[in-house]
């Protein structure tokens, strides 16, 4: 009998495991067998972070910026091949003609471009795009009602729209709002004219507007017809158009029918040719019919679907490095094997400490923050967590950008040098008046990278003779302090929206103090002059000469004490063809195509190599 | 019975009237003045205003009929928790998170409630043997891994390495197949804390006197273990499976995550490191009332499966 009591139990557990394993298991291979049957060109890609939606005027991240540039259009483009980068038309019928005082800027509106077909319409068909279109989405930018993050980039720039921000302000709510308004800066002289009236001139008026998803044209109707849902039905003009969102996991994007169809790029930049970048050359995009991304938070599992064949292309992970690159930075033979390439990616970015200048103790006192720079072992840094291979930032500017200064790194702003941050400590304590207190260092994250990456830091300060304490916080509280400039040392960073330096000059121009992005809350009149200047100067060597003047004030100033600059490692599977890094990665899925044959053969790959 | 479960239930009000309080006041005045960072980076402070307005955020906290508190209230009891931090509405989303959440919970639950009960009814009945010290060494083990590394190993090996499961989720696979690993995995990891415990609870009805008097009766091991000793040991199992319950529909945080399930666990954790303070409220408001909902349940149970409780 003790055996039945015995068996019982047991059958009931190993009937249960078997239930689950043999009724739902050997199912690995199922996912992409449906595509393979349809013979559907799908191009496979993941976030590390969901999107927030597909409403233009509300994006604030990169990955939503990336989603949303399939399905709606700019009248510019970056072109995709060319470097330095280049702009060209996209909706635009040619380049925008400005007036002699820079105040009128007249573009051409290509016909025969349509909204995806969508319910919004009448008989569901996508009507034509009209200059009153682009219209239409800047007053929604400026429509508070919308409570758009993105006003701040058009605000005092256009005549009349922040008028019509102050008119919809009284508005008792967002359907009081008359959209049929005039703006005295924002007409159309026929369907596919517009003209833009500027209060001054604006030189990054294509990069910043023209150029932005941000202001990209979305359809009136399917803003009347979807209300706040619009987030979740965008209707443009790009070549594919939104099939399934699941929020926070899986997003699929499907050709646009409708599409007018683009050419390939014919011109590139030197070794594009024998890259294969040109191979397609003239032929009409998009080439994919669909696009997936998941959303995959952990690395393991994007590491795992990338080498199962299931993700395009793939960031080398910390804990994977040494499976995918060898001691002398080539690949190992295992992702030879795999035929899987290597792409090194060079990122418009900066990172840096930042010091609040408002602080008591730091603001005063230029010895303190010119020590802290120098007791930081950038290189040994890099080394650490960015396996090497980041560049270290001499300056402000990122060596990508047009502006950057090849003599920065001899000016030593960034040198590692104990011995003169002890002096200079010295010197600080005699301004300070007294010993230094501990120093608090907010940092925007707690997981292990930014404990460790605090310690690093918090190490080679103490080593000098300082006191340091680490402040680690998540994201949003960390937003919050530097806003409201109660952090007093905060490690931060960024990228440049556009190829233009004023983007991370910005940082340091005092009309822009927290909350603004000048988080250092520093004040230079002669900087300001510079920027002011700058502001309104078109692109040449005069305004790259200036803002490389206005480089060195803010090093010798010292408000920060700049890092690194990121560079990427992206392993690529080798049937991912017209591949090639661009900072602005806005609407590229189109130029993308996937040699399916090579596609298919990876799994017979797979088998024999395992 | 009816009038206690009555009973039972208006107890409920007070207590769902202090979840109301307090969420109010952890999420409002805790947190503090929100607008700024539902502004956004760089938002312009007319942009600030015109949210506190949105979001009421502008009105008096208590003493006032239009209040933060009474929407929060009113709010609460209609369950429109509004929209959030990405405009879609918060129940909406709460809805979409159900199903991932339960086909993931449920059959983990019922697999480890199942097998640990089985098991240790099993183990206890031959107590002090090799068998018993060896089911408890493994017990202990399995206590000890944490559960991130069998997620880890459970990835690596059944999904990526011998390919019989996906290694994440995607629409095209059906809700058996991307829960089959996780749930899996989740029953291995729950086996070892779950054994333990239900053989503890079968020891002490083992040792019973009515235990050693059936058996003298000549009763069959069978009719002993599961008929009478599964049935006196009911009060401390259901005090835990039925209190287990209302989590079944918070998901798994580390499952989720890692298998991409789009669940209420992903849901939750995400609202946080995002601060959606909607969601978080919303969800910290229906666990809450779950709660209390399956504390009345265990009491009636706990009178349905002993004679001894009296409802009176």
């Amino acid at each position: 009998m003790t055996t039945q009591a015995l068996r019982h139990g047991l059958y009931t557990a190993v009937i249960l495991f078997v239930v689950v394993v043999v009724g739902s298991g050997l199912t690995g291979c199922r996912d992409s067998s449906s595509e393979e049957q349809s013979g559907e060109m799908v191009l496979h890609h993941y976030f590390p972070s969901r999107i927030k939606g597909f409403d233009p005027i509300l994006i604030q991240d990169e990955y939503s910026l990336n989603v949303c540039s399939q399905v709606f259009e700019t009248l510019y483009q970056y072109h995709y091949l060319k470097r330095p980068f280049e702009l060209v038309p996209l909706l635009a019928d040619g380049m925008p003609e400005l007036s002699e005082d820079k105040l009128t800027c007249s573009v051409k509106i290509k016909k025969g471009v349509y909204f995806q077909d969508d319910a919004c319409f009448p008989n569901g068909k996508g009507r034509e795009l009209k200059a009153s279109d682009f219209v239409y989405s800047l007053k929604r930018t400026a429509d508070i009602k919308n409570l758009s993050p993105n006003w701040s980039v058009l605000e005092d720039k256009i005549a009349g729209l922040d008028e019509f921000r102050e008119y919809t302000k009284d508005c008792k709510s967002a359907a009081d709002v008359d959209y049929s308004r005039p703006i005295e800066g924002l007409q159309t002289s026929d369907d596919y004219t517009l003209v833009v009236k500027l209060r001054r001139p604006w030189p990054q008026l294509v990069d910043n507007m023209m150029a932005d998803v941000r202001d990209a044209p979305l359809a009136r109707e399917a803003v009347e017809r979807y209300g706040r849902d619009i987030v979740s039905h965008p209707v443009g003009t790009g070549p594919f158009m939104l099939k399934d969102w699941k929020r926070g996991s899986y997003i699929e994007l499907v050709r646009n029918p409708s599409f007018r169809g683009e050419p390939y790029p014919s011109e590139g930049e030197p070794g594009d040719a024998e890259a294969g970048l040109l191979d397609d050359a003239g032929k009409v995009m998009p080439f994919a019919d669909k696009i997936v991304w998941r959303i995959i938070e952990e690395e393991q599992p994007a590491w795992f679907l990338f080498l199962q064949g299931k993700l395009d292309g793939k960031a080398i992970p910390k804990d994977n490095w040494d499976e995918a690159m060898t001691g002398t930075g080539g690949l190992t033979d295992k992702m030879k094997r795999l035929n899987i390439r290597l792409e090194k990616i060079q990122d418009a970015s900066d990172f840096f400490l930042g010091f609040n200048m408002l602080d008591p103790v730091l603001g005063n006192n230029k010895p303190l923050r010119r020590a802290i720079s120098y007791s930081i072992d950038r290189e040994g840094m890099i080394d650490t967590f960015f396996n090497g291979i980041f560049d270290i930032a001499y300056g402000v500017i990122p060596p990508v950008m047009a502006s950057y200064d090849p003599n920065i790194k001899q000016l030593g702003y960034a040198d590692y040098d104990p011995d003169k941050a002890r002096q200079l400590i010295r010197e600080a304590e005699q301004i300070h008046g007294g010993k230094i207190p501990t120093l608090k260092i907010a940092f925007q994250g707690t997981s292990t990278f930014y404990r460790q990456f605090g310690q690093f830091i918090k190490r080679n300060i103490e080593a000098v003779g300082l006191k340091v304490e680490l402040d680690l916080m998540d994201w949003p509280t960390f937003q919050q302090k530097v806003n409201n400039a109660e952090a007093q040392i905060f490690a931060g960073g960024g990228g440049a929206g556009i190829p233009d330096s004023q983007d991370f000059l910005s940082m340091f121009y005092s009309k822009y103090r927290a909350p603004g992005p000048n988080h250092f809350n520093y004040i230079n009149p002669e900087f300001d002059r510079l920027f002011d200047l700058t502001s309104v100067m078109d692109d040449g060597r005069e305004r790259r000469r200036l803002y490389q003047k206005m480089e060195r004030i803010v090093l010798e100033d010292c408000p920060a004490a700049f890092l690194d600059h990121r560079i990427g490692y992206v392993l690529i599977h080798d049937w991912y063809k017209n591949y090639k890094y661009h900072i602005f990665q806005y609407g590229l899925a189109k130029y993308r195509r996937i040699d399916m044959d090579k596609r298919a053969a990876y799994k017979e790959l797979l088998k024999k190599i395992k | 019975m009816t009038t206690y479960i009555i009973r039972r239930l208006l107890y409920t009000i007070p207590i769902v009237f202090g979840v109301l309080l307090l969420t109010f006041c952890l999420f409002t005045l805790v947190r503090g003045d929100i607008s700024s960072e539902l502004a956004g980076k760089g938002a312009k402070p007319d942009t600030i205003e015109e949210i506190r307005k949105e979001y009421g955020l502008n009105k008096p906290l208590f003493l006032s009929w239009d209040s933060q508190f009474i929407d929060h209230f009113k709010n609460a009891l209609t369950f429109d928790f509004g929209r959030a931090r990405d405009r879609e509405l918060v129940i909406d989303k709460i809805k979409r998170g159900v199903a991932p959440s339960l086909a993931l919970m449920v059959p983990m639950f019922l697999g480890v409630l199942a097998i640990s009960l089985s098991l240790s009814l099993v183990i206890a009945f031959v107590r002090g043997t090799v068998w018993d010290v060896s089911a408890v060494l493994i017990c202990v083990v399995g206590m000890s891994i944490p559960y991130l590394s069998f997620i880890l190993f459970g990835q690596y090996f059944f999904a990526y390495k011998w390919g019989l499961f996906p290694v994440f989720f995607s629409p095209d696979l059906t809700k058996a197949q991307y829960v089959a690993l996780p749930v899996l995995i989740g029953i291995v990891a729950g086996l070892g804390t779950n054994v333990r415990f239900y053989r503890t609870v079968m020891l002490d009805e083992m040792r019973s006197d009515y235990v050693r008097t059936a058996f003298a009766k000549g009763l069959s091991t069978r009719r002993v273990l599961f008929k009478h000793v599964l049935k006196n040991a009911m009060v401390p199992i259901i005090t835990r499976v039925v209190l287990a319950i209302p989590f079944l529909f918070l998901g798994s945080l580390l499952l989720e995550r890692f298998f991409g399930i789009p669940g209420l666990g992903y849901l939750m954790v995400d609202a946080i490191g995002s601060r959606d303070y909607f969601v978080i409220n919303a969800m910290t408001y229906i666990s809450a009332i779950l709660f209390v909902i399956f504390n009345v349940i265990t009491d009636i149970c706990y009178a349905l499966v002993d004679p001894r409780v009296s409802l009176e």
